[in-house]
C-alpha cells in the first residue's frame, strides 16, 4: 500500500511539474548555465547589472568568439581584440592610436576594458549612453572596422557555428543585432579587474612596501579627486591642459554636448592597470607615466575651459614622482591580464 | 486501482491549480468584442499635400530650390485615438514604435487594432520614446541594424531625409537630414495631433477595417517657423538647433486626406 501511493504521489508530482513547464513562457533554455557579474567587496553596485541580459556560460563564449572574431570588420583583419588586447589590459599596446581598415588610424587612444559595467557612460568623449550599444561605434566607423550592423549580421548569419552557439545562448537560431550586442556585453561587461596588489592591501591580504605606501599617501592627496578609488576614476568630464593636435582636432566631450563649455574635456581614465596601457592620454601623446606626471608639475597649458584643480599644476617632486610610480605600479592586476577566460578561444 | 477520497481531493487540487496557473494569460472580458482594424497609410507628398513625391523626381520648395529625395524614413509611437465630445482616449502600447519608410508600401501602412468606438481626432508621437534611446540593445523597428542610430553618439536618428540638391555645395550636391535628440533642449519628439477631414467623427466597427490616409509633406522640412536653405545646410548629423528647427517644422507635415471605413 505504501509502495503505491509513494509510486502516486511521485506520478503526480511529475504531472504537475509538467503542466507548471507547459506554461514557462519561452525563451529560458534549461540547458543554458547562468553565471553572475561578480562585484567585488571593495566596489560600489555596478552602474550595469545586467539586468535584461541574463548571463550564462553559453552567452560568454559566444560573446568572447565575436569579440576574437575579425569579420566582424570590413575586410577581416580587425577583430575587438586588434585595439584590445589582453596583455596590455585590452588596450592597444605601445601604440598612440590604434590601427584601422584601410590604413587608417583610429582617433583616439584605445582605453584598457576592465570594470565597464561600472561606468555610466563610455568613450573618451561619454558619446556611448549604454555598454550594450558600444560595439556599434567601433564596427561602424570607417577608421576602425568600417562595416556595417546588417553586414555582420549577414555573415554570422551565414556561420553553422554561430547558429549553433546562439542557440544554446539565447534559445533558438535567431540572429539578429540584439543577441550579438548582448553576448558581446556578457563577455565584455564582465571583464572586472580588482586582483591588484592595491586590492590586496585593501581587503588586508599584502601589505604596501615603505615606497608604495609613500606613494599612496601622495596618490590620495594630489590625485584622488578625479581618479577616485576603487574604480581610480570619478566618471567626470575634464579639460587637463593638453593643447589641442592640429591635426586631429578633437575637442572631445563638445562633440556630444555641442557646449562650447565641454570643449577638449575628455573622460577621466581609470589608473587600473596604467602600466600596462601606455602611451597615455586621449590621443597618446604621452608616452610614459613619467612624462604624465612631468605634464601635471609644469606642462599644463591654461584655456578657459581648464579644470581648476589642474590649471595650475599640480607639484610633484622628483622625489614624489618616484613613490607615486611606485604605488602605480601596485594598481597591475596580472590575474586578469593573464585571465584565460578572457583570452581568445581555442 | 482505488483511491482514498484524501488522494483524489489532493489529485483534483493539483490539476486544478495547475489550470488556474494556465489561464493567466487569458482575457474573460464581460462582452466579448472584436477589435477595429486600422490602418495608417503614409502618403509622401509635395507641395502642399498637392501632389505625391515621386522619389528621385525634382520639386522646387519655398526658397525656389530644386531638389530630389531619395530617403524619406521616421519613427512614429504612442498612436492614440480620441473622442474629444465625450473626451474617450484609446491608446495603443506607448512603447511600441513603427518605423515608416516612405519608400516601402510595407512598413509605410501600420496596421493597428483599436477598441471600436466613434472618434474623431487620432495622436502619434513623431520620434523615438526618449527612455528608449539609453536603453541599451533594441529590436524590430528599434533595431540600430535599420540605419536609424547613431553608433558615436548613442541616440536614435528619429526622421531621416535625404537627397540632392543643385543648391547643396555639399558632396555630390546631397543633402542629408538626420534628426535626432531626446534630452533637454534638443529634445526633438513631437507629438501630432490630427483632425479628420472635414472634421468628420469615424465609427469603427468591430471587425471592420478602416483606412486613414496620411499625407507627409516633404515641403514642410523647409519652411516655417524655421527657415532650412539647401544652399545652407547640406547636412545634419547630430542632436542640435538645427536639429530642433527642422523637427519644429516637419511636426506640422502631417495631413489626413482620406479615410476609407468599411461599413
Amino acid at each position: 500500500m505504501t509502495t503505491r501511493y509513494t509510486i502516486l504521489i511521485a506520478a503526480i508530482l511529475f504531472a504537475g511539474a509538467f503542466v507548471i513547464n507547459a506554461c514557462k513562457k519561452t525563451g529560458d533554455d534549461p540547458k543554458s548555465n547562468p553565471l553572475q557579474l561578480e562585484r567585488p567587496s571593495h566596489f560600489p553596485e555596478p552602474h550595469y547589472a545586467f539586468g535584461g541580459n541574463p548571463i550564462t556560460e553559453e552567452g560568454f563564449q559566444l560573446g568572447r568568439k565575436l569579440f576574437y572574431d575579425g569579420r566582424l570588420s570590413k575586410d577581416g583583419n580587425f577583430p575587438c581584440a586588434s585595439c584590445h588586447m589582453q596583455f596590455a589590459a585590452f588596450a592597444t599596446f605601445d601604440h598612440p592610436l590604434s590601427h584601422g581598415f584601410n590604413n587608417s588610424f583610429t582617433l583616439r587612444n584605445a582605453p584598457g576594458l576592465f570594470n565597464l559595467a561600472w561606468y555610466p557612460l563610455l568613450h573618451w568623449d561619454g558619446g556611448i549612453n549604454h555598454i550594450e550599444v558600444q560595439p556599434i561605434a567601433p564596427i561602424e566607423s570607417p577608421t576602425e572596422m568600417a562595416e556595417t550592423l546588417p553586414g555582420v549580421i549577414q555573415k554570422l548569419q551565414a556561420d553553422a557555428e554561430y547558429r549553433r552557439m546562439f542557440k544554446a545562448a539565447f534559445g533558438d537560431e535567431t540572429i539578429n543585432s540584439q543577441r550579438m550586442l548582448l553576448a558581446i556585453t556578457q563577455f565584455v561587461g564582465t571583464m572586472v579587474s580588482a586582483n591588484s596588489k592595491y586590492d590586496k592591501v585593501i581587503r588586508g591580504e599584502a601589505t604596501f612596501t615603505h615606497e608604495e605606501q609613500q606613494g599612496y599617501e601622495i596618490f590620495k592627496a594630489k590625485c584622488a579627486t578625479c581618479h577616485t578609488e576603487p574604480l581610480f576614476t570619478d566618471n567626470s568630464f575634464r579639460n587637463t591642459g593638453l593643447p589641442v593636435d592640429p591635426a586631429l582636432k578633437d575637442y572631445g566631450r563638445m562633440r556630444i554636448t555641442g557646449r562650447s563649455e565641454d570643449s577638449l574635456k575628455f573622460r577621466v581614465p581609470s589608473l587600473r592597470n596604467v602600466y600596462a596601457t601606455f602611451p597615455y592620454g586621449h590621443d597618446g601623446r604621452f608616452v610614459a607615466i613619467a612624462s604624465v606626471l612631468e605634464h601635471y608639475d609644469h606642462g599644463v597649458q591654461d584655456g578657459p575651459t581648464v579644470d581648476p584643480l589642474v590649471k595650475n599644476g599640480i607639484p610633484l617632486s622628483a622625489v614624489e614622482q618616484f613613490y607615486l610610480k611606485e604605488f602605480l605600479r601596485t594598481l597591475t592586476d596580472s590575474a586578469f591580464i593573464n585571465n584565460p577566460r578572457f583570452a581568445a578561444p581555442e | 486501482m482505488k483511491l482514498s477520497s484524501g488522494m483524489r481531493l489532493i489529485l483534483m487540487g493539483l490539476l486544478l491549480t495547475g489550470i488556474v496557473s494556465c489561464q493567466k494569460e487569458l482575457h474573460f472580458d464581460a462582452v466579448p468584442e472584436q477589435d477595429h482594424n486600422l490602418v495608417l497609410h503614409f502618403k509622401p507628398v509635395v507641395q502642399y499635400d498637392s501632389v505625391d513625391l515621386q522619389f528621385e523626381q525634382p520639386y522646387v520648395n519655398f526658397f525656389g530650390q530644386t531638389f530630389r529625395v531619395s530617403t524619406f524614413k521616421f519613427y512614429i509611437h504612442g498612436i492614440a485615438l480620441i473622442n474629444t465630445d465625450s473626451n474617450r482616449v484609446f491608446r495603443i502600447s506607448a512603447d511600441k514604435h513603427f518605423l515608416v519608410d516612405c519608400k516601402d508600401s510595407a512598413s509605410s501602412r501600420v496596421q493597428i487594432s483599436v477598441l471600436p468606438f466613434t472618434y474623431n481626432r487620432i495622436a502619434f508621437i513623431v520620434g523615438v520614446d526618449s527612455a528608449r534611446n539609453v536603453s541599451g540593445a533594441q529590436t524590430d523597428a528599434l533595431d540600430p541594424a535599420n540605419g536609424m542610430f547613431w553608433s558615436w553618439n548613442s541616440g536614435y536618428v528619429m526622421a531621416k531625409l535625404e537627397g540632392t540638391s543643385p543648391a547643396s555645395t555639399g558632396p555630390g550636391n546631397r543633402f542629408e537630414y538626420h534628426i535626432g535628440g531626446f534630452s533637454g533642449p534638443d529634445n526633438v519628439i513631437k507629438e501630432v495631433t490630427l483632425l479628420f477631414p472635414f472634421g468628420q467623427a469615424i465609427d469603427l466597427k468591430p471587425g471592420k477595417t478602416t483606412e486613414l490616409t496620411i499625407a507627409a509633406d516633404v515641403y514642410d522640412w523647409f519652411y516655417n517657423p524655421h527657415d532650412i536653405r539647401l544652399d545652407v545646410v547640406h547636412f545634419i548629423h547630430s542632436p542640435g538647433p538645427l536639429a530642433r528647427q527642422v523637427s519644429e517644422n516637419y511636426s506640422k507635415m502631417f495631413t489626413v486626406v482620406d479615410i476609407v471605413n468599411e461599413p
